[in-house]
């Protein structure tokens, strides 16, 4: 078995294979797709497979093994944001915290490992744990003392940021600034494997190398695809955005689900944290700043309606890559950043108008089947 | 074993040097310029977000790359983020640049990339925050020692007594704890007599500047002079000042010396700063840069990173017109 810490590799990655990649990936991701939104599905991997196409014709060195490697590595985690982020959305809110939860875990990774040498072992599962005790406490802000999600959220985001600040092991202790963490267990997230080379493919194409951060990813796919798709959690969390109130009336505990949604938003950003500090090898206060913004982004370019009860988890992955390969590609391009930003902020606004019009003509559809109902 | 590796090693060093002789002859013979080998070299800065001084790094940096002609050079934004810097420094080595210059983010946070381009090959130079992972080299402001002599300059002008206020950067920089420590350390030794009364972070930023100083001096209505971290700071501090009349008998402080800054020194408000001829750092940096690129020499090829700190001056009313407009950033 051949591991390696992380090498940059250059080399060509031929054409023919991002079309055959994209293709599988399609083929892959549209069996999970619920017919509902498969069409929407269809439409986003072409569109996803147009832009690699494009760049790998347009930008140089963009269809190479590194690009590839580079876009999983440095895009995973957000992947893994994104896919959190969609369950808030699915039912009805949103979670403006995120970002700061990453940064909160992110520093008592930190202080437990180089303040209190706590083992990894222990460190990553109390990591989990924290992560989803604060995104389950924004579930509570919003059930129990109904609040908006985007007040309650917005309140935690500063409180959770602040808490950073206070227990920042940076500070308490000067010399931890420039002191790496190197505990392997955390470290060794950040492992890339020749998946490749086991397979023979190399023989054939240039391939990237596989960071474990991707399979981590892949992994929190399965599981919460199969939560949202395959469990009486998933039904309810579809009805619960579908309609809060009728939901309750046909004996779905609302309250719990809403909770758990948000519970779940929070391990994701817990997991996008340990992933973030093997990539640095420590953790900074503001680490994860801003990135509930890419997550939403991600998720509502997924097809995760922002009215709520509709989405599926392939979507926000998909999403999350979208926008990494359009910012490689555009610094390949040597397209200034502010002009990225400007197009960034163009898909999200298409795809917010998209997702708008699908909820006009899904109440136009009901509206007419409530009228003919009544004649 | 070893030593057949070596023998071998050497005859193929012998083989590739005879034929690149003989290559390069018979291109001599035909006219083909030697630059051949690598026709452009690609640079790029990545700084760590918008600012006067890493924008003035940068065009210190072009006034240099630009006339070699060979050079491609671009500057790139961090965005204030770890996250960002990172993906950038992985975009540059698939590209496979040959020098990148870095103002990390942090430390640490950027060490495995900095390790990666490495590997890679390509040179890292950083300017202002140092890495934890060694490389070519690091051209810093003279945060600390400077910090030290505002500190000294600071009090002479408040007469050795009173209470200054801090105007500090976000923590978790080491640039803000240097040019802090610095400042502490310098009115131990040099004005025991003068109290630091607060000690607050506005984020580089004039306008919160402006709020922070106010509320500290609704609690220490005799507050006699402040510190900014960076120039940006300390004119918001100067405007506070203007504001409640204070101008004249309230010494301000800044640190960096931009045009700004000189400027209102030479309008008698602000009392002084550090000033550091950005232009001349970013030119020293890519001066060293086209040597290693061009030279061919590889970023593994360095047993021990090279350091250069900036000289300084502390610029205040009786200097500040030394300063040639040329120099003002």
């Amino acid at each position: 078995m051949s591991l390696r810490s992380s090498r940059p590799r250059a080399g060509r990655f031929s054409l023919p294979a991002w079309a055959a990649i994209s293709f599988v990936a399609a083929l892959f991701f549209d069996r999970f797709a619920d017919v509902k939104v498969r069409l929407g599905s269809a439409a986003l991997v072409l569109f996803f497979a147009g832009t690699l196409a494009f760049f790998s014709v347009s930008a140089p060195r963009f269809a190479t093994a590194s690009t590839v490697e580079n876009l999983m590595s440095g895009y995973a985690f957000a992947a893994v944001l994104a896919m959190g982020q969609a369950w808030p959305i699915l039912v009805r809110g949103i979670d403006l915290s995120i970002g700061a939860i990453v940064g909160l875990v992110g520093m008592i990774v930190f202080d437990m490992s180089l303040i209190f040498a706590v083992p990894g072992y222990l460190v990553l599962p109390l990591a989990l744990l924290a992560g989803l005790l604060a995104g389950g406490l924004n579930g509570v802000l919003v059930v129990y003392l109904r609040l908006q999600p985007f007040i309650a959220t917005l309140a935690t985001l500063a409180a959770y940021r602040g808490l950073t600040y206070s227990i920042s092991g940076r500070q308490l202790v000067p010399g931890l600034t420039t002191t790496p963490i190197r505990d392997p267990w955390i470290t060794g997230i950040e492992s890339y494997y020749d998946v490749g080379g086991w397979l023979g493919l190399s023989r054939l194409i240039n391939m990237p190398w596989f960071p474990l951060s991707f399979f981590i990813m892949l992994a929190v796919f399965v599981v919460l695809h199969w939560l949202l798709t395959a469990t009486r959690f998933g039904r309810d969390t579809y009805a619960t955005g579908g309609n809060a109130e009728a939901a309750r009336l046909a004996g779905i505990r609302v309250g719990r689900v809403t909770i758990a949604a948000y519970a779940i938003s929070g391990l994701c950003a817990a997991i996008a944290a340990l992933i973030m500090v093997a990539r640095f090898t420590t953790a900074t206060e503001a680490l994860g700043a801003g990135m509930e913004l890419t997550a939403i982004a991600a998720a509502v370019i997924g097809g995760v309606s922002l009215a709520g009860g509709v989405g599926a988890m392939f979507g926000p992955v998909i999403g999350a890559f979208l926008l990494g390969a359009i910012l490689i590609g555009l610094t390949l391009q040597g397209v200034p950043q502010f002009v990225q930003q400007i197009i960034t902020g163009a898909i999200l606004l298409a795809a917010v108008g998209n997702d708008r019009l699908l909820v006009l003509r899904r109440q136009r559809r009901l509206e007419m089947a409530a009228s003919r109902v009544e004649t | 074993m070893v030593n057949s590796t070596n023998d071998r090693r050497d005859f193929l060093k012998a083989v590739a040097l005879g034929s690149a002789a003989v290559a390069g002859a018979a291109a001599g013979v035909l006219g083909i310029p030697a630059a051949r080998a690598q026709d452009r070299y690609k640079m790029a800065f990545i700084q760590f977000m918008p600012h006067t001084v890493p924008a003035a790094w940068s065009k210190g940096i072009e006034e240099v790359l630009k006339p070699q002609q060979v050079i491609d050079y671009e500057l790139l934004d961090g965005q204030g983020k770890p996250e960002v810097q990172v993906s950038l420094m992985e975009t540059l080595i698939s590209q496979g640049v040959s020098v990148i210059f870095l103002q990390p983010v942090d430390s640490v946070a950027l060490a495995p990339s900095i390790a990666k381009a490495k590997r890679a090959g390509i040179s890292v130079i950083t300017l202002n925050i140092d890495a934890t992972e060694a490389h070519a080299a690091h051209v810093e402001m003279n945060h600390y020692f400077g910090a030290m002599d505002i500190a000294k300059a600071m009090g002479d002008a408040m007469g050795g007594k009173g209470k200054v206020a801090i105007l500090n950067a976000p923590p978790g920089i080491i640039i803000r704890d240097q040019r802090t420590n610095g400042f502490v350390e310098g009115l131990k030794a040099h004005h025991p007599g003068i109290e630091i009364v607060a000690d607050q972070a506005a984020d580089w930023d004039r306008k919160k500047a402006q709020d922070v100083l106010a509320t500290i001096l609704a609690a220490h209505p005799d507050l006699g002079g402040a510190y900014g971290v960076n120039d940006s700071m300390a004119l918001g501090a100067v405007d506070v000042a203007k504001e409640k009349g204070l101008l004249g008998k309230f010494v301000v402080f800044g640190n960096d010396g931009e045009t700004a800054a000189l400027e209102s020194i030479e309008a008698g408000e602000l009392t002084g700063t550090q000033y550091t001829d950005v232009f001349q750092q970013g030119r020293l940096a890519a001066a060293a840069a086209t040597v290693l690129a061009t030279g061919g020499v590889s970023a593994t090829a360095f047993g021990q990173q090279s350091r250069l700190l900036m000289p300084y001056v502390i610029a205040t009313r009786d200097n500040v017109a030394s300063i040639q407009p040329s120099a003002r950033w």
